[in-house]
């Protein structure tokens, strides 16, 4: 089988590692390089202690190599997912985040939380902001019906983990439907209805 | 081939990174075909073949490969460039990958609805001539195996793979396109019809849960990418 | 719920009784009751199989029951309380009772077809929350990482309770927690 089961019909975490991985991220590298032609476009060149703009996957290659230094994102840091932890449980909506936010926040404190400031503090609050998401989610579930549901706000992969289910269970409401409610639905909360028969 | 000006346009990695993600001006073949992988995965059925993509990103592969050999086989060459080959070749892996990626998934889905491609030309056109090929070839090996192995022990008017059944079903395996799939827009989507008769405005960047059904014809026109 | 025909479950499905009354006398098939008469003679009550029920009930040969798993006391218990019917009591464990619910709906008539189809529904909507729930939170006992504790008691009781497709949505959740959680532990670092 050209594809094993979990595969399908999403990606993997570590498949939105990849893609999250083409992002651009600055980095201050600490040796000198002319410009490269990659498939991307155009890297470098090189001039520390002058930054730089790089994918992902470069910064993370040259940072295990210890040949660089990077420089968070500017949503990577306590301030910024206090006020965003603080909406998430202030509201019923969800909060703004970057898309990719879990993959690169994953991905830099692994490799470089020394570049991080206070990097047990920004887990501590991305555990924190992951839990408030993923509770507000559930509440969604309620409004899941077999024809559409709306998720601003929902970042890759929140929606990555929910999938499997909301698919199914949608899937299962589809089936659920008569023919004669197909065009004409409404999904009406407990009424009580005629059990004489 | 100057990519720098796609490079300049590019995003950085703030709270709106992904709007850029959705224009199509200054968008790699490397972020095009990561999309249509991505679309490729969620989509119940097989979407048309990204043929010019993937010959710009073998093109690529191909010269990166070139300058690569030109520069280990030059003596002269300086560590520090030996260093940038090896960037080089690291990014050439994950081309590499994406591309197998996207394949496999195609594979998957043709081996699967092999059948189903046969009979449609609707289907057939979407696909390159290598993966017809192989839809041909694997449903005739198909056939051959179930005859051979039962079918031939059945009575003869039995003995069929693609008969329609009375309540509709056929027996061959159609993609569901009744199944649910997470659509985000990459432009202001209007009068998307429901299931149920109603219209739907779907906003620029809105991320909704729907059936592949009432988006197929915008993922096809890559109005809404499949996330 | 699989319509695909090679969908093993949709075979097994099929294969679920409804209990039929014979309207006319058939000559022969006694054996079909079980005991020793040679005919069936009318008003003679046999559980037929799924895949043959309907063709029978269309040209007007047999009368049948509404199943006990969807009988009027158990459909005034989910009105009142759906979140707390075991509904593998009612079909066994792993069975299915969304799905032979759906059969039952389509051998009826209006308006009793579109009444069950609404039980159907708002049940399987009213659960749907816990269901989540539960398989994020207690994320059943191998393997479980950072649950509290007892925690797979309560993860398995509920799963008790959970009848085919509900337990399949139960896996769903586990399993895609599970490799996300996987993920976020993992290391890049060589």
């Amino acid at each position: 089988m050209a594809l094993p089961q979990p595969l399908r019909p999403g990606p993997t975490p570590y498949e939105l590692e990849f893609i999250a991985s083409d992002e651009l991220i600055e980095i201050s590298p600490s040796f000198s390089m002319e410009r490269t032609r990659l498939i991307h476009g155009i890297i470098g060149p090189f001039r520390p202690p002058g930054k730089s703009k790089v994918p992902l996957w470069l910064a993370v290659n040259l940072k295990l190599k210890r040949k660089c230094n990077i420089v968070p994102p500017d949503w990577l840091n306590v301030e910024y997912l206090q006020e965003r932890l603080a909406e998430e449980t202030s509201s019923p909506a969800f909060s703004a985040l970057p898309f990719r936010f879990a993959e690169i926040a994953k991905v830099l404190l692994d490799v470089a939380a020394d570049d991080l400031a206070l990097p047990d503090k920004i887990r501590s609050l991305l555990k924190d902001l992951r839990e408030a998401r993923q509770s507000k989610s559930r509440d969604g579930l309620k409004k899941l019906d077999h024809i559409q549901l709306e998720m601003a706000n929902l970042c890759s992969m929140e929606i990555n983990e929910l999938r499997p289910f909301f698919v199914k269970a949608m899937g299962v409401f589809t089936k659920l439907q008569t023919d004669s409610q197909g065009n004409a639905d409404d999904q009406a909360g407990g009424q009580d209805m005629d059990f004489s028969w | 081939m100057d990519y720098s000006d796609d490079f300049d346009a590019v995003r950085a990695t703030s709270s709106t990174a992904w709007e850029d993600e959705t224009e199509d001006i200054g968008q790699t073949s490397l972020q095009r075909l990561t999309r249509w992988w991505i679309n490729e995965r969620g989509a119940p059925d097989i979407l048309v073949w990204q043929a010019q993509l993937v010959e710009e990103l073998l093109d690529s592969l191909h010269n990166q490969a070139t300058m690569v050999q030109h520069i280990r086989s030059d003596p002269r060459t300086s560590e520090q460039e030996h260093f940038r080959v090896v960037l080089v070749q690291t990014e050439m892996e994950r081309v590499k990958f994406l591309i197998r990626s996207y394949l496999r998934v195609r594979i998957h889905k043709i081996e699967k609805y092999a059948g189903y491609i046969m009979r449609e030309p609707g289907v057939q056109v979407k696909l390159s001539s290598g993966e017809l090929t192989h839809a041909q070839k694997y449903y005739d090996l198909i056939s051959k195996y179930f005859h051979s192995s039962a079918l031939e022990g059945l009575p003869e008017n039995m003995r069929s793979l693609d008969e329609q059944l009375p309540n509709g079903r056929s027996m061959i395996t159609e993609p569901d396109k009744d199944r649910g799939v997470f659509v985000r827009a990459r432009k202001k989507c209007e009068n998307v019809r429901l299931p149920n008769g109603d219209s739907l405005t779907i906003e620029k960047g809105s991320i909704h849960l729907l059936r592949y059904r009432t988006v197929e014809d915008l993922v096809a026109r890559a109005e809404v990418e499949l996330i | 719920m699989d319509d695909d025909y090679y969908s093993i479950d949709a075979i097994l499905a099929d294969n679920q009784k409804i209990q039929c009354t014979f309207k006319l006398d058939v000559p022969n098939l006694g054996y079909l009751e079980g005991g020793e008469e040679k005919d069936i003679k009318t008003n003679s009550k046999i559980q037929l199989p799924h895949w043959l029920a309907p063709t029978l009930l269309y040209q007007d040969w047999v009368d049948f029951a509404i199943p006990p798993p969807f009988s009027l006391r158990v459909r005034k218990a989910l009105n009142a309380e759906p979140r707390h019917v075991r509904l593998s009591s009612l079909v066994g464990g792993g069975g299915q009772w969304y799905s032979f619910g759906r059969m039952i709906v389509e051998l009826l008539q209006e308006p009793q077809s579109e009444e069950l189809a609404k039980v159907l529904q708002q049940t399987f909507h009213a659960r749907l929350v816990d269901l989540m729930d539960q398989a994020q939170n207690f994320g059943g006992a191998a393997g479980s990482m950072g649950g509290a504790v007892g925690s797979g008691d309560v993860g398995d009781d509920f799963r008790e309770g959970l009848e085919g497709v509900e337990r399949e949505l139960f896996t769903l959740a586990q399993d895609s927690a599970r490799a996300t959680k996987l993920w976020y532990e993992s290391s890049d670092k060589k």
